[in-house]
């Protein structure tokens, strides 16, 4: 048991690893840099030296790997290239940000997708389950730009229910936020819940058909204590795995939504970022990713293996 | 679950209290506005600054002239101005009375700080480049000033009314890219171009207390969601592409207004290495192109101005009104005579670095394959173009407005900084000089036309046309004319219900 946890943080770990190094490496393939970006096109020779050697690009690239490899080992995410300002502080509110939108879609779209999903396996081909599977079908399908953006218009330019695009800067206080975040966190809401209550829906269908509620009803047990005792606990242990890749999703999902409602949160910046190419930060930014991405992963695992002591045997 | 409600039911009234008290205590004027992040968070309102934060520092500082609208320079914080014989001192005669946001008088000494700031090497302004010329500013009493120049130039007011040249308290230099101290109509209270600046109305301007009384910038990188804001109301005033025209166009709510600008995709051939060393070839390159038809395919009818290789913009006092047809028949003699009876091959690199670029040179190939001009696009990466690509291939460009002679001089004159096409022609570069030396405007203005038929004779740079710009107002917004934001007297705008 303690062996299987340790192997999984672990592998954590070693993946961790080796997003740094991807990161680094692709920022390293595409042409120019952040002082050709930086200056623009009118920048002169000496202008670039200068620049370069001032962030040291003028190092070789093994050199400046193992320079930041070093300092993120001390804690220290370096300093901002384009913005000039320690990368902590940046990436700091914007994770706050985005952990503000992430927590309001989930909280929102985990229970709705339960919910849904357990309803609609239960009804399986009715029209309760037709018409919660079809809505799902377009949450899963539409991405979110398009999704985003029609929220934007119906709910903003044309009832006016909602602000549309987020103006609150990114130091604004939590509430501000919050009341800000309601069109985009319902985006990710739809699409998330989407993915969860296909996922239950499918699995309370597979448990229906297992054997031992078949005894169960054999038996002649109530058809209420079946569904509730027997049947929902078991469907559910397989979308908490579920749910912790789409927790995971959730954070490629806000680069897209964050992007389109200008929501001054994580995503937002890994965008502008790439385009700055502001290298420190979108390294700071990919590896963060991939830690919050690993640590979910890793979380929901050890959550499922708590829950479910057949997948403390089964190794696999 | 009853406690909680009854929780929420309070706090909802309360906040709608605080709501309605804040909202009649005072009609506030706010306009709205977006900036798009392009110097991503390291904007300056340093006006000398390579990343200058232009909308915000626009309303934080004034110039000695204005541009009026035939393209000549009209007094600003300076009232005249007065050459020598040979256009190398300039006398200014300051408006007096001027404050600055700390309450400061401008005066000659502030003149001569921020003039001469513009060859600080440690700020390597852009603008160096334009009046590097500038030797010394000599304080002749409070209200005058005297510019001595190191070469002639004639059109010195014409130079000084460039968006960067905007007057700064003496002295100030270390401190104003974050205090933001000028004479302007607005005064800066707080600064952020990540995320909001705010500007408030200066009751005391020169020109007339602003009608408004806050402006405020919201960072919103995204073209789409810049958009998207605008749609919903949240913003008063945005630059809109082609293809978002017609989302505003028949709304009432708003106002699209569409103004000439100088700027333009064009082709730089170049011209220093056979067989585009031959001025026949360049001139076939370019006299096989349908402008019109191109303008109408690449940008749409009527968005536009078909240019005949001048980069001058239509309202410049300075510019060719040339004429130039397609000819490929002509093109096809140009071309037998250079010694390719059977067409030429040619390499053209572009890349998807700004919106029509890649479509712009695919028109091209297109176009000039009649005159057998058989035209190898190459796609190169948007990353790095600027340094990898242009000024060493033939490749498709992008530039903005400038003043005539700025322009001609930063990229035609031979061995120019950003001389894209490698053109060298000396009788070229004796016109700019003679223009610079003459102080007669209508004879300056025969060099200056002169210049442009050399280029459309023998240049390396194909401009085909220039683009009209756009942007939409919340039809609240009056006092903004349908002309280039440097037109715009942010003083005179005004919100309306």
């Amino acid at each position: 048991m303690l062996g299987m946890v340790l192997e999984r943080i672990g592998l954590a770990a070693f993946t961790m690893a080796l997003i740094a190094v991807v990161c680094f490496a692709g920022l390293q393939l595409m042409p120019g840099d952040a002082c050709t970006v930086h200056l623009g096109r009118g920048a002169s020779d000496t202008a670039l030296a200068t620049c370069r050697s001032r962030m040291g690009l003028d190092q070789p690239a093994m050199t400046r790997f193992v320079a930041w490899a070093d300092r993120l080992a001390h804690g220290d995410l370096g300093v901002s290239a384009q913005r000039g300002k320690p990368i902590g502080e940046i990436v700091g509110w914007r994770l706050r940000n985005t952990l503000i939108l992430a927590v309001m879609a989930a909280a929102m779209g985990i229970p709705l997708a339960l919910f849904l999903g357990v309803a609609s396996g239960l009804s399986r081909d009715g029209p309760v389950d037709i018409a919660i599977s079809t809505i799902a079908i377009f949450g899963m399908t539409v991405p979110e730009f398009i999704s985003g953006t029609l929220m934007i218009l119906i709910f903003s330019v044309t009832l006016n229910w909602a602000t549309g695009v987020v103006l609150a800067g990114y130091r604004a206080p939590v509430m501000e936020l919050v009341r800000a975040s309601i069109l985009p966190s319902a985006t990710l809401t739809f699409i998330l819940a989407a993915h969860i209550l296909r996922m239950v829906r499918a699995s309370i269908i597979e448990v229906l058909q297992s054997e031992f509620v078949l005894m169960a009803r054999l038996k002649g047990v109530p058809r209420r204590q079946i569904i509730w005792r027997h049947v929902v606990p078991n469907a559910l242990l397989p979308a908490i795995s579920v749910i912790g890749l789409t927790a995971a999703w959730l954070l490629g999902g806000v680069v897209i939504v964050e992007s389109v409602f200008n929501y001054p949160g994580l995503g937002r910046l890994a965008v502008d970022a790439v385009a700055d190419q502001d290298l420190p930060l979108v390294q700071a930014i990919a590896l963060l990713f991939g830690i919050i991405y690993v640590a979910v992963n890793l979380g929901s695992d050890l959550l499922a293996m708590a829950l479910n002591p057949r997948l403390r045997t089964l190794r696999g | 679950m009853h406690r909680l409600f009854r929780a929420t039911a309070v706090a909802a009234i309360l906040t709608g209290l605080f709501l309605s008290a804040t909202g009649t205590a005072h009609a506030e004027k706010v306009f709205h506005r977006a900036n798009d992040l392009s110097f991503g968070g390291s904007e300056s309102i340093d006006p000398l600054s390579p990343n200058r934060f232009y909308e915000v520092t626009d309303l934080l500082y004034d110039r000695l002239m204005r541009q009026g609208p035939d393209g000549s320079a009209v007094p600003a914080l300076a009232l005249s101005w007065q050459s020598n014989d040979t256009a190398t001192e300039w006398t200014l005669k300051l408006r007096p009375g001027v404050k600055f946001h700390d309450g400061s008088d401008f005066d000659a000494t502030d003149v001569k700080y921020s003039l001469e700031r513009i060859n600080d090497p440690a700020l390597e302004s852009p603008v160096a480049a334009v009046l590097g010329i500038i030797s010394e500013v000599e304080v002749i009493d409070p209200l005058t000033v005297k510019i001595k120049l190191s070469t002639p130039h004639s059109g010195i007011p014409l130079l000084l009314y460039d968006y960067r040249v905007r007057m700064i308290p003496d002295g100030s230099g270390p401190t104003i890219g974050t205090t933001g101290i000028g004479t302007g109509p607005f005064k800066l209270a707080s600064y952020d171009p990540e995320s909001t600046t705010e500007l408030v109305a200066n009751p005391d301007y020169w020109d007339g207390a602003p009608k408004l009384d806050r402006i405020t910038f919201t960072a919103i990188p995204d073209s789409e969601a810049r958009n998207q804001a605008m749609l919903a109301g949240q913003l008063d005033y945005n630059g809109l592409t082609r293809d978002q025209m017609p989302l505003y166009q028949d709304n009432p709510k708003f106002t699209v207004q569409k103004y000439p600008s100088g700027s333009w995709f064009g082709i730089a051939f170049i011209s220093d290495a056979a067989p585009l060393d031959d001025p026949r070839v360049r001139k076939a390159l370019r006299i096989a192109v349908d402008r019109q038809a191109m303008l109408n395919l690449a940008v749409g009818e009527g968005n536009g101005e078909v240019t005949c290789d001048s980069p001058v913009m239509k309202t410049d006092p300075y510019r060719a009104n040339l004429n130039c047809p397609q000819d490929i028949d002509g093109a096809k003699k140009l071309l037998a005579d250079a010694g390719y009876p059977n067409g030429i091959d040619i390499d053209v690199y572009t890349a998807d670095l700004e919106p029509g670029m890649v479509q712009f040179a695919e028109i091209y190939q297109q176009q000039v394959a009649a005159a057998g001009i058989r035209v190898n696009l190459k796609l190169a990466p948007s990353d790095g173009y600027w340094d990898d690509v242009w000024m060493q291939k033939n490749c498709v460009t992008s530039w903005g407005e400038r003043p005539a002679d700025q322009f001609l001089n930063e990229a035609y004159r031979t061995g120019a900084d950003w001389n894209e096409s490698h053109f060298a022609n000396a009788k070229f570069d004796k016109l700019l000089d003679e223009a610079r030396t003459t102080l007669d405007v209508n004879k300056a203005r025969d060099y200056y036309v002169k210049a442009q038929e050399i280029l459309f004779e023998e240049g390396g740079t194909l401009i085909a046309y220039q683009e009209d710009e756009r942007r939409v107002l919340s039809s609240k917004v009056t006092g903004i004319p349908a002309l280039g934001e440097d037109y715009i007297k942010w003083n005179e705008v005004d919100l309306t219900e």
